[in-house]
């Protein structure tokens, strides 16, 4: 009898391939791969985020965004590529892609799961043909062929995916091969100044924490990350983004209309307002600045990986250097 | 200019920040260098009596209890 049962609920369940395998420490959940994040609940977030009075509001919060895609932009700049199509995976209304210029690629292409984002702001804007696709991002081989594409990018959205080997792996999948994957995300101490506040607040006036701000992904993981996926030359680095306000309740409404509101899975949809007033003031004594105003740091983590080929560089053999180190350092 | 608009309109979440961060400041001020004394082991209550007072002047300039 009981085998039977799972005998039917097995066969309840569509075979799918998932393209992370799991690591043999968890224990298998039952959707294929650990779901941290409500994708659905932050695509509304994204939504209304934009059509909140009519974009103004988020607009006026593209400066982390820009700033980011401006330091994103010097590292492409790095590469002596000339594409044909450039790939903006989760690229928003496109704060990277308006940063290109004919001289480096013909097109972009741009890819997001919020529509209204993606279609916020004007083709006239950009310097380059721009092509838009409403698409999740965490199905990336559902929209490009694999082996198709020459560059993929993608400036701050992986921080939102579930299955971030798995996309990583998409992305290496869609790629030509010697193809460029170009990369920014929030990494693991990006406002652990609220997360500490809110944690405190929460702990003094209700006697327990709950999850506010999403786990995230630690810098040291990405290079182990990138190489499983399968890509070779790596290049990872981390850089900070420290933005002032004037206290707390500034960041949560700019987080807000920036759609970076709280989408972990299981969050609680409400927060008392003497946990907010008191974590307010906590965030205040423990991080403010000497003339009142508050810091809140956004940690980025800048990925570069290639997609294999015979041709490539590759590092020379082991004992073949010509000069002896000793000598030059 | 619509942000100008946008931003004086006052819904009570607007008050609740203005009141805690001006009018309660110096309760609030007391209330954080109270946890920050203990933030190595906060625990339920650590600064009840800080809190306190600060909540109370929340509730008198917001002119609501809850």
């Amino acid at each position: 009898m009981f085998l039977l049962q799972v005998v039917a609920r097995h066969a309840a369940r569509p075979w799918t391939r998932a393209f992370a395998s799991e690591s043999s420490s968890s224990f298998p959940p039952a959707t294929g791969v650990y779901q941290v994040f409500d994708r659905a609940a932050k695509r509304k977030q994204r939504d209304r985020a934009v059509s909140r009075d009519a974009g103004v509001g988020s607009r006026t919060v593209d400066y982390v965004r820009d700033e980011v895609a401006d330091r994103m932009m010097e590292r492409l700049l790095d590469i002596r590529r000339k594409f044909d199509t450039i790939v903006d995976l989760g690229s928003g209304p496109g704060h990277f892609s308006k940063l290109l210029e004919p001289e480096k690629t013909r097109k972009i292409l741009m890819i997001d799961s919020s529509e209204t984002t993606l279609n916020r702001d004007q083709d006239e804007e950009f310097e380059v043909e721009v092509e838009r696709v409403h698409a999740d991002e965490e199905n990336l081989l559902d929209v490009l062929p694999r082996n198709s594409q020459e560059a993929i990018v993608s400036c701050l959205s992986l921080h939102w995916v579930n299955d971030l080997p798995g996309v990583l792996v998409q992305i290496k999948e869609a790629l030509k091969p010697d193809g460029l994957f170009l990369g920014a995300m929030f990494g693991g101490d990006t406002l652990f100044e609220l997360r500490t506040a809110l944690q405190l607040a929460e702990v003094d006036r209700e006697g327990g924490i709950s999850p506010h701000i999403s786990p995230m992904t630690d810098t040291k993981d990405i290079s182990n990350l990138l190489s499983r996926a399968g890509f070779t030359l790596l290049t990872v680095d981390i850089d900070e983004v420290r933005v002032g306000y004037p206290s707390m309740w500034e960041l949560l409404e700019d987080l807000r209309d920036m759609g970076e509101s709280n989408a972990v899975v299981g969050r609680r949809h409400f927060l008392h307002r003497d946990t907010l007033a008191a974590a307010s003031a906590i965030y205040k004594e423990l991080h403010g600045n000497e003339d009142g105003s508050i810091p809140a740091t956004f940690q980025i983590i800048y990925m570069i990986g290639w997609k294999p080929e015979p041709n490539q560089p590759k590092p020379l053999e082991r004992g073949s250097a010509q000069t002896n180190l000793k000598d030059v350092l | 200019m619509q942000t100008a608009k946008t931003s004086t309109t006052v819904t009570p979440l607007r008050q609740l920040a203005l009141h805690s961060t001006t009018t309660c400041s110096s309760h609030a001020t007391a209330y954080g260098k109270c946890i920050l004394a203990v933030y190595a082991d906060v625990r339920k209550d650590s600064c009840k009596q800080e809190f306190e007072k600060f909540g109370q002047c929340l509730r008198e300039a917001m002119k609501r209890k809850w």
